[in-house]
Formats: structure tokens, sequence, C-alpha cells
């Protein structure tokens, strides 16, 4: 397929300028700044799009200080389809300046993350420095590595698994494994796995899937990105649904259309496992338990508010599990995790990161729920000992699973 | 030293801007003009903001004043190189003072976060422009800025206690006080609305107002405009002063529905949306009221909102009203004039002919209760000869307000856009008396050159020579 990537000048004309954005982005809100702000943003693809001012240092570095977390998008009244013009102004760039970083950054999202072996080595060792307590010996931009979960010295992987019961499913659902949700995340798949069963559906996770590409596509890693999703397709041929329990992971099979053929119908079969359960909540065909367990702090992962919209599913989700969910903050600013960018922006991602954890502190509750896994470790490397940080799915699992 | 290297010197190199990029990024706000910028810095304190102004000075360079440019006429925008002063990171609530209802702010404080700090205290700023959410207080300072609750609580001059701003000079002035009726010139009203022409407001001392007790907000429909108009003008003929009263047309609401989603009555030709505060017992009485009145103007539909959730998508929809705009065309010219509230209906008409006759789209929401029309022009810039039209035609509608008995401006600034047109409603003596107070306050015309002011607007121009004392023939 022949890939069509922004931004057309349909779409930079989509903007006036009217700049509701602005409140809304957090590198604005940090900066003050209209270069860090959305619509600084696309006056600067603009510029370059048509040859007013050059590609540059300048130019690249106002693109990677975003953190597509999308909330613009959702702000915008003339619906200017913000992250999709970055990621192709990224690939833009990618292809006429390609630097030395940039490469890196692109070689590991475009193909490291998808071989496996590799991740697995990685996980080991992550598990090694666990049980050897030498995380502070790490450089500042590894230290995202305390948010992590305790790993499996030997893990594994939900890829290929079957399911063989029941005989008459509710319905077939594939589900994405993931990169280093499959790795790093085992619990959640086992609880989103455990859910989707007892309301009756036949829960495969296909072998031949990869990695979704969302992290490659961001980085402008355009042809990975896109050879990644023509693989998914053919994977996930035949099933009902397509369901993922990581919000940067649904919310970029939902834009498949733009990266292969049949993307579509991918696109249309994909949900994210907290508006998919939160619905068979709703239909009664998951129970609701009727207990007051206390108080969990809402985390909304922006791949999840802003580039799906999804708002109530996760409380839903919280209240079906007997706890009453609280509202961290109401613009839902990105935490500062926001794939790769805590590792090559580190200032500003932990600068959102404190906020975040104002945020949470302020509000109260020591156990929150995330739906993505990125900003799982990230609220868990910053809030420290004393709170419990977990996938809505898991909250629920618990809860119904006793 | 160049000037640029002498700001970075003082501010260090990531506050100050003179990438090519960076400039262009800078050099528009969110109305139609674009400008020149020669610098952009981001001072954080007033000394900062001081040392820019004289650092400025020293070079001969003009200095415009920014905040969150969500402006749409062009008053900060420079027309010519200046050194683009943007306040946003002058971003600290100072001190809140419940009890006397006060809160002295910094000027790049977002209007909405201000009511949303003061919420726990039952407080809020009253002036809400439709971009509350985005823009800043400085720059609410600098247009005198109005917006949907206006109607009864008046613009931002009247929630505006005292002022900290620095002068042409580079020196720090504090105008007004918490006290009701501060002795002396008060100079405070005079820099309300001057664009950033008389210094840099750096601080602002705001008058909180308290959060009504019950609030109800009812959307009406009609099938013509005159009905919705004519239900306007007899509400506030009624003796009821509603906390807002807002119109959008047809055109409008289908683009703003696209957006928010809720539901709204896309069949209508006329939306008003109208709110009313105080005790439960009055507004439950005066929303009847207004309902009679709207169905005896020919309202088709009533419907008042059932929850806060509600009440909030209502004003999510007129509030991002200017922004959904694109979905009719790249460009938009968003007009700000007033009438008085009894000729709405006959000047709305006169401004759809005017729309036809140069044939360009146009979307019309405007606060009806105080007759602040804002037609929206949908065009596109790239259409040969389209902008020239779109200029002409919003000169028209200009001119048909000002005939019909109204203004150039309800709430969005002279700046650049309406410059020109001052002279539809001032005489030559009275731009001189303006022209006079600026240079009283900037002599060499360094603070945002060439705003509000047409050129010329001096009697010396025009051939006259009015004393102190005299009045002009």
């Amino acid at each position: 397929m022949k890939l069509s990537l922004g931004p057309s000048s349909e779409q930079l004309d989509a903007c006036v300028t009217c700049g509701l954005c602005l409140p809304h982005c957090p590198t604005f809100r940090i900066t003050g700044d209209e270069i860090a702000s959305p619509r600084g943003r696309l006056t600067a693809m603009g510029a370059v799009a048509d040859g007013r001012v050059e590609a540059d240092d300048t130019y690249a570095g106002i693109l990677s200080y975003c953190l597509q977390c999308r909330a613009c998008e959702a702000a915008c009244p003339s619906l200017v389809p913000f992250g999709q013009m970055m990621e192709g102004a990224r690939a833009r760039l990618a292809e006429r300046r390609p630097t030395t970083s940039g490469r890196i950054r692109r070689l590991l999202v475009g193909r490291l993350l998808n071989m496996k072996w590799l991740l697995a080595l990685l996980t080991s060792g992550v598990a090694l420095i666990q049980r050897l307590g030498v995380m502070r010996l790490l450089p500042r931009r590894m230290r995202l590595a305390r948010g992590l979960r305790r790993q499996r010295v030997f893990p594994h992987s939900a890829v290929g698994v079957h399911d063989l019961s029941p005989a008459v499913p509710a319905g077939t659902v594939a589900l994405l494994a993931g990169c280093v949700m499959d790795q790093w995340f085992p619990d959640v798949h086992d609880a989103t796995r455990g859910v989707l069963q007892i309301a009756g559906y036949q829960v495969d996770s296909p072998e031949t899937q990869r990695c979704c590409g969302a992290l490659a596509a961001h980085e402008g890693a355009a042809g990975n990105a896109a050879a990644m999703a023509a693989r998914n397709v053919a994977a996930f041929d035949g099933y009902d649904y397509i369901v993922s329990d990581a919000a940067g992971c649904s919310a970029h099979l939902k834009d498949y259309a733009h990266w292969a053929d049949g993307g579509e119908s991918v696109a249309a079969r994909t949900r994210d496992i907290t508006e998919f359960v939160a619905e068979l909540i709703e239909e009664g065909r998951l129970p609701r338990i009727s207990r007051n367990r206390g108080d969990v702090a809402v985390h909304d992962p922006c791949h999840l508010r802003h580039a799906q919209r999804i708002i109530d599913a996760p409380r839903a989700i919280v209240r079906a599990a007997g706890y009453n969910p609280v509202d961290i903050d109401p613009d839902a600013l990105c935490c500062g995790a926001a794939g790769l960018y805590m590792v090559y922006e580190p200032d500003t991602a932990e600068e959102l990161g404190r906020r975040k954890v104002e945020q949470i502190t302020a509000a109260g509750p020591k156990t929150v729920v995330s739906a993505n896994p990125g900003c799982e470790i990230q609220l868990r490397a910053h809030l420290g000992r004393g709170f419990k940080v977990l996938h809505p799915i898991e909250l629920y699992w618990q809860a119904i699973d006793r | 030293m160049t000037l640029v290297e002498q700001l970075r010197s003082t501010l260090g190199s990531e506050r100050v801007h003179s990438h090519p990029l960076e400039l262009l990024i800078y050099n528009k706000d969110a109305g139609a003009t674009s400008g020149e910028v020669a610098a952009a810095v981001l001072p954080e304190t007033t000394q900062e903001v001081a040392a820019c102004v004289r650092i400025a000075r020293d070079h001969g360079m003009p200095i415009v004043a920014r905040g969150a440019g969500t402006g749409l006429a062009g008053g900060a925008v420079p027309e010519d190189p200046a050194l683009l002063i943007v306040l946003t990171r002058m971003n600290r609530i100072w001190e809140v003072d419940d009890h006397a209802r006060t809160a002295w702010v910094g000027a790049g404080v977002f209007n909405l976060d201000l009511s949303r700090a003061t919420d726990h205290l039952g407080l809020h700023y009253a002036p809400d422009p439709s971009s509350q959410a985005a823009c800043t207080i400085g720059g609410n300072v600098a247009t005198n800025a109005g917006g949907p609750h206006c109607l009864a609580e008046g613009t931002t001059v009247a929630h505006i206690l005292g002022l900290e701003m620095v002068t042409a000079e580079g020196d720090v002035l504090i105008l007004g006080g918490k006290a009701p009726d501060p002795p002396g010139l008060d100079l405070r009203a005079v820099v309300v609305g001057s664009e950033g022409t008389l210094g840099i407001v750096t601080k602002v001392l705001v008058k909180l107002t308290e959060n009504p007790p019950a609030v109800r907000t009812l959307l009406l429909t009609f099938d013509s405009i005159e009905a919705a108009a004519a239900a306007v003008s007899d509400t506030i003929a009624a003796g009821i002063v509603p906390a807002a009263l807002e119109m959008m047309d047809q055109p409008m609401v289908i683009a703003v529905e696209n957006f928010i989603k809720g539901g709204l009555p896309v069949d209508a030709v006329a939306v008003l949306l109208a709110e009313l505060v105080g005790l439960e017992s009055g507004v439950t009485a005066e929303a009847e009221i207004v309902e009679r009145i709207s169905r005896e103007a020919g309202a088709t539909s009533v419907k008042v909102a059932a929850d806060e959730a509600e009440r909030a998508l209502l004003w999510k929809a007129r509030k991002n009203a200017f922004g959904a705009v694109a979905q009719a065309a790249p460009d938009y010219y968003l007009h700000d004039t007033v009438v008085p509230r009894t000729k709405l209906a006959e000047v709305i008409s006169q401004v759809y002919a005017i729309g036809e006759r140069y044939g360009i789209k146009m979307l019309n929401v405007f606060h009806a209760g105080d007759g602040n029309l804002h037609p929206l022009v949908a065009y596109d810039s790239r259409e040969p000869g389209m902008s020239e039209r779109v200029r002409t035609a919003a000169e028209e509608m200009v001119r048909v307000s000002v005939a019909a008995g109204g203004s150039l401006t309800g709430e969005h600034g002279v700046g650049l856009e309406k410059r020109d047109l001052m002279g539809l409603v001032f005489e030559p003596v009275d731009l001189d008396a303006q022209a006079r107070l600026r240079d009283a306050f900037d002599g060499v015309g360094l603070l945002n050159p060439g705003k509000v002011l047409p050129r010329g607007a001096r009697c010396y121009d025009y051939g006259l020579n009015v004393l102190p004392g005299e009045t002009a023939s």
C-alpha cells in the first residue's frame, strides 16, 4: 500500500489558529511558549511544507518536543487530525534529514521491539537488576526502570496461546499481545483473558502477530509501522473482535486505515479492553460487585481519553469492581510517559510526572488505575512506595475472581 | 551588543527566540492578519519585563506585548518588526483574598484557571470570553474583553481594581488598589482596553464574584432569526436581564454539533441560549417569563438543561463555535460590532444581505443580549481576490452597524483590524484627545505602535489645532 502520510494541505488548512488547543497542551502548559504548542507546531509544519523555512534543527526540535498525547485533537473544534499530521511530519523529516539519534530511536521502535528474544533478554536483565537492588546505578534516562513491575527472570509470552473452550463462544477475540506489554505485563493479559472468558468469549493470541507499530509511527519510522500493520491485518483476519489492553495500542489499531490495506476492517473490529468490558458490565453479561471497598484514583491515559475519547469506561469498571472511582485531573494532561519521550526528554517528562503525582496525592487514594503500560511505569517511578498502580481490568479481575 | 545578544544575557537563551521559524510562529494571533517579529521573549518577572523594555528602548525597537495569542483584531501582531514580549510565563496567582473577594494575579494567568482556582471558595472571575480556557487575564485587560456573562456583570473594566504596569521608560507603576474609589486620577480605567499602547500590564488585581446559588440554562429554538431577535429584545424590555443571552444561526449550530456531538437542534434556523442566575425562586420565576415571552415571539421549542453536565455541554457548544468554522473553510474573519438591541433583527438581515451580495459563506454567533454581533465569514484566502472581498464586506457590515446607532467593536478591541475605521465613530477631536493621552504615557511611540488609533490621529494631521480648553470647530 502506498502510504499517504500527512500533513496534507487540506489537513493544514483545517487549523484556523483559534488557539483553543493551547491550554490542553502539556508542553505549552509548562513553557507558556507558542513554539511548544499545537498551533505553533502546525504553523511550523505548514511553513516547511510550503518552503517558507527549511526543515532544520529548530524544526526537528519543535517536532520532537511534542508528546503526541493528542489532547489538542480532542479540544479542536475544527477537528484537525493532529496526531496523524505529527506522525507524517516526523516520517518526512526522518527521510529528509536523518540524524544518528533519530536512527537509533527508529531502529529501536521499528525493529528491535519486534525481536522477542531480545526483549526477553532485556526483561531477564531487568529482573536481575531488580533482585540485586542496583537500580540506582542506572543512568538518569533509564531510571524509568524503577517504575517497572517486578519481572520474571524467565519471562513468558502470551503470543500463540489459543483458547479451546467454550464450545459455542459468544464471539471470537484476538488479543493483541504487544511488545513490552507481552513481556512486562503478563498479569494484565491474564486478567483480560480471564474476564473475557467469563463473558463467554474465545480469546486467542495469534502467533503471526507483531507489535502494533504505534511507537514506530510516533517516531517517524513509517516503513516499519506499515509493515507491522500489514502483518497484523493478516494475523487478525477472521476474528470478531481485536482487543488490546494497552490504550496506546488500541488507539493505533483504530488508526490502521491509513497504515495498511485492510486496515479499516481491523480499525472497525478493535476495542480497547476498557470499553469492551464496560459494555459487557452494562449489558449484565459480567457481574457488578456491590460493596464499597474504598477509593481508587483513575488516571486517564492520553491515548484512551484524547485519542479514543473513552472516559467513562475505566470508571464504570472500577465501580463494578466495588470501588469508588476518584478523578485526579479535569484536563487529563499527559503524565509525561509518552512512549520513548520519557527517555529522550527526561526533564519535561519528569516535570509532568511530578505534577501528576501532586494531583494523585491531593486526590487521596493509594491505589491508582491506568489502562496504558507507559503511564503505569511513569506513575510508579514517580509515586514511589506506598502506592499501588495497576490496570483497571486487573482490579476488576481480582475483585470477581475470588 | 545586538538586541538579541543583550536580551539573551538578561533572560538566558532559552527564553529568547530569534530563529526565523520561531519568529514566524509568533507573527500572528487568532485573527486573520500576520506581521513581523524581530525577537520574542518570555520574561517571568516584572523586573525582567522592565529590563526588556529598557533594552528595546536603547535599540529603538518597538515593543508589542502578547498573551496567549487568542486575540482576533491583531492587537498583538506587530505591523513592523518589533520585540514581542510574551507574558504567558507570568502565570502565578499571587494572592486570593476571599473576604475582600479580590485576587492579585499574573498577566499570563488563563482566565478559566482563575475561576477554577477560586471555585472552592465559592467565587469566580465573571468576564468569560469564548476563548476563556485559552486567553490570559492580561489580554482581557488589553482588549477590555467581554463574554456571554458580561450582559449582567459588565465587561472586564468593571472587574479590574488595580494594575501593575511597566511603562515605556521601564518604570513600574501600581494603578488603583483594593479601595473602592482610589484617590487621584483613575488611570486604571484608562489602561483597561488600551491594547498595550500605554504600558505593559504585568499583574492585575481583579474583583471576584460569588458563584450564583441557582442557575437555569435554557435552549430555545426558532424558525427565523427575526423571531429569535424579537425574543431577545422583548425579554429585556420586560425587565429581565439574563446572566447571558446568546444566539447562533443554523450553519453555526451544525458546525459545532459536528464537534461536540451533543444532540444540538440542527434543524432550527436560530437557537437562543439563555442563562438565569440568582436565588432559586427568582430563577424559576424568570425562566417561566423568558419561556412565555419566547413562545409569544415564536419559539418552536424550549428546553431546560437538566443538570450541570447538560449545561456544560451547551456552553461548550457556544464557546467552541468560532473555532469550529474551519469545517466550512480554511480561513475565517470574525467580526465584532455592536448594535442597539431593538435594531438586532434589522441589522442581522442587512448583514446576511451583504454576505449574499459578496458571495461569501457566513455563520453567525453572537451575544444577542447586548447586541454584540459576531458574523463569522468563512473563506479561502488562496482564492484570488477573496481576502479583499471579505474585507470590503466586513467594512460594510461595520458601516451598517454604526449607521444603526451601534459601534465598531464590542469586545475584541480595535487592534489593526478596526484601526482605519475609527473615523466612523470618532470626530478628529475625539481621536486627538486619545492620541494626546497616549503621548502622555509613551511620547516616542515605543509601545504597540500603529494600533488602535489611525495614523494621523493627532489634530495637526487634520490641519486642526486644538489647544487644551478649546473645542474643535
